[in-house]
């Protein structure tokens, strides 16, 4: 089975803060991790291909400092690892982003051997809108099943994946080539091993794509590319702590203390107002 | 897999180095450029990303190893001036000191680190970050390599550059289980400030910087000590406290909040915070040092196909309130690395031909420093010197500086003071005689 799986290089949004005056993400100097809702989906990757044998390929639209998190990736025990990366492809939306890693995996499939199954993570730390994986199965025209927390292979030709929601679980038999999306709690990612580590580095298995090698019309990529209009950002400014610390012996003390602290606050009062009614 | 690095292969190294910190790298860095295949191995993201210090490295044992270190580290201030303060309630007493010379230097760690793991690496050191090693491997008393998970690589020397927190020397039982006493925690934030305000307000030229070592109640009578260094454009401030005198002090409840409290206390205290006023606090952290001095030092720092360098080495000389651990980290992998190739050019990496590093070691300044500080574990058992001395100095300064109409002389208003302590003039001249001739 030959999997790709998406990955996607992101600002560590813990460590990013915004622009007090232009309202958008300072990401100058915030140093970019892997999406982490992206590691269950390597290690759904990984531990099918241990139980069918075949090939995962890991592709990222990044810039190329993206190399290292790929690096990670690989040091998990991916096979090879795809940057596609160009400065025309900057400033994509999620429509631009989802057609031009579609027609990666076309390019994939053509040269490198056919793709069955693609996997993607659930959604992003720094924008989190959980489109790409649903427009890279419509560019490919293939089925496609989020919020998986399972996936077994069914033969050479399907797979079996099950769903947790909220209030029932689910679960499909999806016939293959299969777009799918692994919910974050669904696996523990494995740690990066020495040995696929050391390949990594040792062996060139990064394999640089630009758009001189996918062709794509530049009007249909990158900013260009993308409908997606910021209308408004809104900054929700920081609340100020009050930074009070009250240690008494008895707990009892304490429930009496944080109830009047609350009573006291307007706006506390009208929230539990809401919680505890007139009683208050 | 047949198909290598080329230079490589995949699971057999020449040198295998535990740990990127400032004594692995330099040893890769040498290693390396004497020929050998070196594997430089980090557990965290990055070379140096687990680190913090107070902030100051003293230059010269640096430049034996990298001779373009003025030109090329990442040296953020010349320390031109020391000070030290001793701090009691709102008074305080402080000395300052003028150097010329260019002859420590301040940088954040993570940054001195990864200037150093960089070089190991243009060297031809290959490092691997993010892997944990879980443990040396020893076969018929010879150490072969290391395991990381399940995979092993294989080399003809390891060198174990783990830090203060030994655990695979220790499962080795190379090393015993360190006495709390015998340990420190740093605790640190870093202020982030317009340089030009960090220069006016410690009447500093552009490229120098200021080392500040405080001593007194801002540890709440733990023994330990606060510093305050001045970077580039940030301001680190911290202390360091004992661990086992940190845990008495929890239980008896004299240090009742957590001790990044403390280290908040040293941020507002009136006597230091308006060098600050106004800055960001942008990080914080925390992080084990070593206390024991030659306590610490393990019974030999080699054995077949092994050896030990840096702080795991307990190559670190705390003076109780200044420590360095940078400069002997960094000479003790180059003399770990000398060892090694001339072994090398001896035919083997026998116990007999690794013995060198320890002779050298002894021979170095290192060892002379330990040795003439191993006093200061003692000075540690005993809070006197951190409750009392600071408080009678502080009031001594107080009879010589605010009025009493009786103009005392230092050592009247010292006797004055100590009776006012209770304490015998002749037990604090013992004891302050003893450190003072020991720091
Ligand atoms: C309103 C809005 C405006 C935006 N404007 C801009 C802009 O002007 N400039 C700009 O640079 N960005 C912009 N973005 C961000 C950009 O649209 C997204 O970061 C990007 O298209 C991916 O979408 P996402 O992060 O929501 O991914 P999701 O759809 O949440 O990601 C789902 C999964 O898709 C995969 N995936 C996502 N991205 C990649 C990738 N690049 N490579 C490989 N796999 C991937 C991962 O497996 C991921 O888990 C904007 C986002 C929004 C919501
Ligand atoms: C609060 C504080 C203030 C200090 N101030 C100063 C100062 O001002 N001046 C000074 O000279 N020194 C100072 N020091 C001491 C100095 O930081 C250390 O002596 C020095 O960093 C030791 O270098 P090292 O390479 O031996 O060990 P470390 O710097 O501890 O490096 C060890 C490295 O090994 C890695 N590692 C550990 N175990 C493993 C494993 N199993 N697998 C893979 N990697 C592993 C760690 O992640 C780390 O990167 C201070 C220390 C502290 C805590």
């Amino acid at each position: 089975m030959r999997i790709v799986v998406g990955v996607k290089w992101v600002p560590n949004t813990q460590a990013v803060r915004i622009d007090p005056e232009t309202g958008t993400l300072i990401r100058k100097g915030v140093p970019s991790i892997v999406n982490p809702h992206d590691l269950p989906a390597v290690e759904a990757a990984l531990r099918l291909r241990e139980r069918v044998g075949g090939e995962v390929i890991v592709v990222s639209m990044a810039p190329p400092p993206a190399v290292k998190g790929l690096e990670l990736v690989l040091g998990m025990g991916a096979d090879r690892a795809v940057l596609v990366t160009d400065r025309v492809f900057a400033g994509a939306d999620t429509w631009a982003t989802s057609y031009v890693l579609s027609r990666a995996i076309q390019k994939i499939s053509a040269e490198i051997g056919r793709v069955d199954l693609v996997l993607f993570g659930h959604e992003t730390i720094d924008s989190s809108t959980s489109h790409v994986q649903a427009q890279v199965a419509s560019w490919l025209d293939w089925p496609y099943v989020y919020y998986v927390s399972s996936i077994e292979p069914l033969g050479d030709n399907a797979v079996r994946v099950e769903r947790e929601l909220e209030e029932y679980e689910e679960e499909y038999v999806v016939e293959l080539p299969a777009v799918v999306s692994i919910a974050i709690k669904a696996m523990k990612p494995r740690p990066v091993s020495l040995q696929s580590k050391l390949r990594a580095k040792l062996e060139r298995r990064i394999i640089t794509w630009t758009n001189a090698d996918l062709k794509l019309d530049p009007r249909c990529v990158g900013l260009k590319g993308s409908p997606t209009v910021v209308a408004k950002t809104v900054d929700m400014p920081e609340v100020p702590r009050k930074k009070e610390v009250y240690r008494p012996r008895d707990p009892k003390d304490a429930a009496r203390w944080i109830i009047r602290k609350m009573v006291e606050d307007e706006k506390l009062r009208e929230v539990m107002k809401g919680i505890v009614g007139d009683e208050l | 897999m047949a198909k290598g690095g080329g230079l490589f292969n995949l699971s057999k190294f020449d040198v295998v180095v535990v740990g990127a910190g400032p004594s692995g790298s330099t040893a890769a860095y040498l290693l390396a450029k004497a020929g050998f295949k070196v594997l430089l191995l980090e557990r965290g993201r990055g070379a140096g990303s687990k680190l913090l210090w107070g902030g100051k490295a003293y230059a010269e044992p640096l430049r034996k190893v990298w001779p373009e270190l003025d030109k090329e580290a990442p040296i953020h201030r010349w320390v031109t001036k020391e000070r030290i303060s001793i701090v009691w309630g709102e008074r305080a007493l402080t000395l300052e000191y003028k150097l010329g010379r260019k002859v420590a230097f301040t940088s954040p760690l993570p940054e001195l680190a990864g200037w150093m793991a960089k070089k190991a690496e243009s060297a031809g050191a290959l490092l691997l970050d993010e892997v944990p090693v879980d443990e040396i491997v020893v076969k018929e008393g010879r150490a072969v390599g290391v395991r990381s998970g399940n995979d092993f690589v294989s080399a003809d020397v390891v060198i174990d550059a783990e830090g203060a927190n030994r655990i695979l020397l220790e499962k080795l039982g190379l090393a015993d289980r360190p006495s709390p006493y015998d340990m420190a925690l740093g605790v640190k934030e870093v202020l982030s400030l317009d340089p030009r305000l960090i220069e006016e307000r410690f009447g500093l030229e552009r490229d120098e910087g200021l080392s500040w070592l405080i001593l007194g109640d801002i540890t709440a009578g733990i023994p330990g000590g606060g510093f305050v260094y001045t970077m580039r454009e940030t301001i680190g401030i911290g202390l360091v406290l004992n661990i086992g005198h940190a845990a008495v002090a929890a239980e008896k409840g004299i240090l009742r909040d957590h001790v990044s409290r403390l280290v908040e206390g040293l941020r507002t205290h009136p006597y230091f915070r308006n060098y600050w006023r106004e800055a960001d606090v942008i990080e914080y952290g925390g992080r084990m040092t070593i206390e024991g001095g030659l306590r610490f030092v393990p019974k030999r720092l080699y054995s077949n196909g092994l050896l030990v360098v840096g702080d795991a080495a307990g190559m670190l000389v705390n003076t109780g309130y200044t420590i360095r651990g940078v400069d002997t980290a960094v000479t003790s992998a180059r003399l770990a690395a000398e060892a090694i190739i001339e072994a090398r050019d001896r035919g083997g990496f026998t116990e007999e031909n690794l013995r060198a590093y320890e002779e050298k070691v002894r021979e170095s300044y290192i060892y002379r420093d330990l040795v003439e500080h191993s006093g200061i574990a003692e000075i540690f058992d005993d809070p006197f010197f951190f409750s009392k001395v600071p408080s009678l100095a502080t009031r001594a300064a107080s009879k010589l500086f605010e009025a009493d109409y009786g103009e005392p002389s230092l050592l009247e208003a010292i006797k004055r003071s100590a009776e006012e302590e209770e304490i015998s003039l002749l037990r604090l001249m013992l004891k302050v005689g003893r450190v003072v001739r020991r720091i």
